[in-house]
């Protein structure tokens, strides 16, 4: 397990030589995006006023020069932004990966796909907008595991009436469990159970699409998450004691709603972040350790998941 | 008139539904301890192979394997009740569970191949037992709820359904095994 004051040294020793180069070619980026700036806000005005002048006393119509150009600098921004992304992802978040455990590769612009993240039965609704990236994978000790960010989204209806509901947005990851079982369990976050105690259990008991509910013997646990089983043995021989309170730290360390399952011999595990990670600075300075140990944590947090789940202990037949 | 068998419709509907959801509950009980039972037997069948793998190994252990292979031959006799089974069940956990953690003082033990596969099915057998177990204890708490609570208790005590007994959760066994202590009665 490395430490703060092993990413400390490793920032010094290795990473600060190239966030250098990176740093030249961000700034660089932020020169372009200035210039892009300036010519958006002049067009803009010369919109406005030739608008302006031809039908005047349509205050909505005037606005669209603005939106116009504000769109079509805003994507300008993106693609010259991109390259830069791209390359301080394939050094840096590389290089950090690697850092915190040589068994692990990473591929910028990979996700974890549609039909894995359906497969875990964490979330029912299909997602119509899918997309993600940053994919970790590799072998961390004895467990096989594979995360990625990921968007899922599900929209529907058209023109007015268009509503977007998030499905998912967070990391997402898989892992290797270290018992065999044939059935499917999930644990959820459970918001009935804290507001309305029994009644609410009764309320979750009633949920039909999710199979049957396990009423599990760990207070802590029960309080936090409700757990919806193929087989009640099963479920509980998955969640043993000790695992239970396992997932309860895990839980309060990431202090995020989580939510995990268990299928064909696999354990997954999806955190709900509300920002994108592992996206570098733009208009802040990159010599900085600060946004290097939010990366690492973050990182190190989902790596460590093996740990804390303790999958890495293989005492039985797997 | 009508508002009479309405209401005594009403009632008898209700009572049904009690009645069936105790009828459900009891089902349950049943239904896990048919699992135990099950698991159980896989334990059983599995116990000759790890005596003969440890009994050359584990000198000072004599005692307790000749103990285990007698208690497994009166369990699958079939002439226990269910009580005793279960009385019988908690007794071989705790020795297997000594067993275990007296095989971490013989080395070439714990390196023999065949020891170590054999050591893997345990674990596995013995933590599906474990969650059997809870498995039953849940099933049986809901029922009793179910025998003690309104309005159930009413329908309950109708038909002659009573409480049932949980089975004692042992906690893992760190101790060696000792075979006066264990096999006192």
């Amino acid at each position: 397990m490395k430490t703060l004051e092993d990413l400390r040294e490793f920032y010094n020793t290795t990473l600060l030589a190239d966030l250098e180069v990176l740093e030249r070619q961000r700034k660089d980026v932020v020169r372009k995006i200035g210039y892009v700036g300036i010519v958006v806000l002049c067009v803009a005005i010369v919109g406005v006023l030739f608008v302006g002048s031809s039908m005047a006393g349509q205050p909505m119509v005037i606005l669209f020069p603005v939106v116009l150009s504000a769109i079509i600098g805003g994507v300008i921004c993106y693609f010259l932004s991109k390259g830069y992304v791209t390359e301080f992802k394939s050094v840096v978040i590389r290089k950090i990966i690697h850092f915190i455990d040589e068994g692990l590769s990473y591929s910028q612009e990979s996700y974890v796909p549609k039909s894995v993240f359906m497969m875990s039965k964490i979330f029912t609704r299909k997602p119509n907008r899918y997309k993600g990236d940053d994919l970790v994978f590799g072998k961390v000790g004895e467990t096989k595991i594979k995360f990625s960010e990921l968007n899922a989204v599900y929209e529907s209806g058209s023109g007015k009436n268009k509503s977007r509901y998030t499905v998912f947005k967070g990391l997402f990851f898989i892992g290797d469990f270290n018992k065999h079982f044939s059935g499917q369990t999930v644990v959820l976050p459970d918001t009935a159970e804290k507001l309305f105690g029994r009644l609410g259990q009764k309320l979750q008991s009633l949920n039909v699409f999710r199979g049957q509910l396990v009423k599990l013997e760990d207070p802590e646990f029960e309080r936090h998450f409700a757990v919806y089983g193929s087989d009640q043995v099963e479920a509980r021989y998955i969640l043993s004691m000790s695992l239970m309170k396992r997932i309860v730290d895990f839980k309060e360390k990431t202090r995020k709603k989580i939510y995990l399952s268990f299928i064909g011999s696999m354990v997954f595990v999806a955190i709900w972040y509300t920002k994108n990670l592992f996206e570098p600075r733009i208009f802040r300075t990159l010599l900085d350790f600060e946004p290097i140990k939010e990366y690492f944590g973050d990182l190190q947090l989902v790596i460590g998941i093996v740990d804390d789940l303790n999958l890495n202990t293989r005492i039985w037949s797997k | 008139m009508l508002i009479a068998i309405v209401a005594v419709v009403v009632v008898i509907g209700f009572l049904v539904v009690l009645y069936n959801s105790l009828v459900g509950k009891k089902n349950q009980v049943t239904n896990v301890f048919g699992t135990i039972d099950a698991l159980l037997k896989k334990r059983y069948d599995l116990l000759p192979k790890l005596i003969a793998t440890v009994k050359a190994y584990m000198k000072h252990e004599k005692e307790v394997l000749e103990e285990i292979t007698k208690m497994r031959a009166k369990a699958v006799s079939g002439r226990l009740s269910d009580d005793e089974q279960v009385e019988l069940d908690n007794i071989m956990s705790k020795a297997l569970g000594g067993i275990m953690v007296a095989v971490e003082n013989y080395p070439e033990l714990k390196a023999n191949e065949n020891f170590l596969q054999l050591q893997r099915t345990m674990n596995e057998v013995e933590e599906q037992i474990s969650a059997a177990r809870r498995a039953y204890n849940a099933a049986v708490t809901d029922y009793n709820n179910a025998v003690e609570m309104f309005p159930t208790n009413i329908v309950a005590s109708m038909i002659g359904y009573r409480l049932k007994k949980v089975f004692e959760i042992s906690e893992e066994q760190r101790e060696d095994v000792d075979a006066e202590k264990l096999f006192k009665s």
